[in-house]
């Protein structure tokens, strides 16, 4: 029976933590998962605890980009609902230049870290993924408080609706591309700074 | 003053001088989960461990695998003088928040 978790768990990992860390951290959590996890939950549940603990540590270190990220768009939710305004574009620019920016930061600081490339695609990923689920809530809440006639008529105007609610989750595959390029001058960056 | 330590914070530097010299990773996950009379995630376990670090109250240094690791080393932990100076400053002011009161607290809320 097989008695690692699996390796592309592991290999998820490794995009999250500093290299020195990874090891020390896999470690521990291979120790775990061996010793206290496998013999009493079994092969699929102890992947599954594995993988839990994979996607906490993913969280922990995306959770303020994906927090920025999503205050970007619950910040124009508002803004475009309690001070409506028939020029949009300034707002849009504003809020897609500050987006691609963060999701580029965010792409470059994964892969400045852990050394890897794919790591800043990951961030893109998860920076997303995580940002959608918080817009959602941000944009709920506001809507909690304001959702008389006139607000509600604004929101229609700026997009509708649908569009301040799931607008990030379509951004996932933007999300990648610009956090594998913010990767691309984070590990090249790395490699550089190590040749020095 | 300095920033009085969390809970959690709390229970992770006590767990490092409980284990003294086998204080790593694993073995702070375990103690930590103990104390508290629940599962704590590694996650933050570890999140917590490197905020301390960079906070200057606990060091760190890599010690050898073991089989069950597959060779990865461990990585041990000491609470250094910073550090016991916070769990002291941590502990007075629960002592200051509780004086003049009974415990357990009985009566009308």
């Amino acid at each position: 029976m097989r008695t690692n978790p699996p390796a592309w768990a592991e290999a998820m990992l490794r995009l999250f933590l500093r290299p020195d860390v990874f090891l020390s951290t896999s470690g521990d959590l291979l120790e775990q998962y061996r010793d206290s996890i496998l013999p009493v939950r079994g092969l699929f549940r102890a992947d599954r605890w594995y993988l839990r603990q994979v996607l906490g540590f993913a969280l922990r270190k995306i959770l303020p980009w994906a927090a920025l990220f999503a205050g970007v768009f619950v910040a124009r939710f508002a803004l475009d609902m309690l001070h409506p305004t028939t020029d949009f574009h300034t707002r849009s620019q504003v809020t897609t230049y500050t987006s691609i920016g963060l999701l580029l930061t965010a792409g470059f600081w994964s892969a400045w870290r852990s050394g890897s490339f794919f790591a800043g695609a990951a961030a893109g990923f998860a920076t997303v993924a995580a940002a959608s689920v918080l817009s959602i809530a941000g944009t709920a809440g506001l809507l909690a408080f304001w959702h008389d006639a006139p607000a509600m008529s604004a929101i229609a105007a700026s997009g509708g609706l649908d569009e301040a609610l799931f607008l990030p989750a379509f951004l996932i595959v933007p999300g990648i591309v610009l956090g594998a390029i913010g990767g691309l001058v984070g590990a090249g960056a790395k490699r550089l700074w190590r040749a020095i | 003053m300095a920033e009085i330590l969390g809970t959690f914070e709390q229970a992770v530097l006590l767990a490092i001088i409980r284990l003294r010299d086998d204080a790593y990773g694993r073995a702070i996950l375990q103690e930590v989960g103990l104390r508290l009379g629940r599962e704590v995630a590694p996650g933050a376990v570890q999140a917590t461990l490197e905020r301390l670090e960079n906070k200057g109250l606990v060091t760190s240094q890599l010690g050898a695998g073991t089989p069950i690791r597959s060779g990865r080393p461990r990585r041990f932990y000491r609470v250094g003088p910073s550090g016991i100076s916070a769990l002291n400053d941590a502990r007075t002011a629960v002592e200051h928040l509780w004086r003049g009161l009974r415990w357990p607290l009985k009566g009308h809320a």
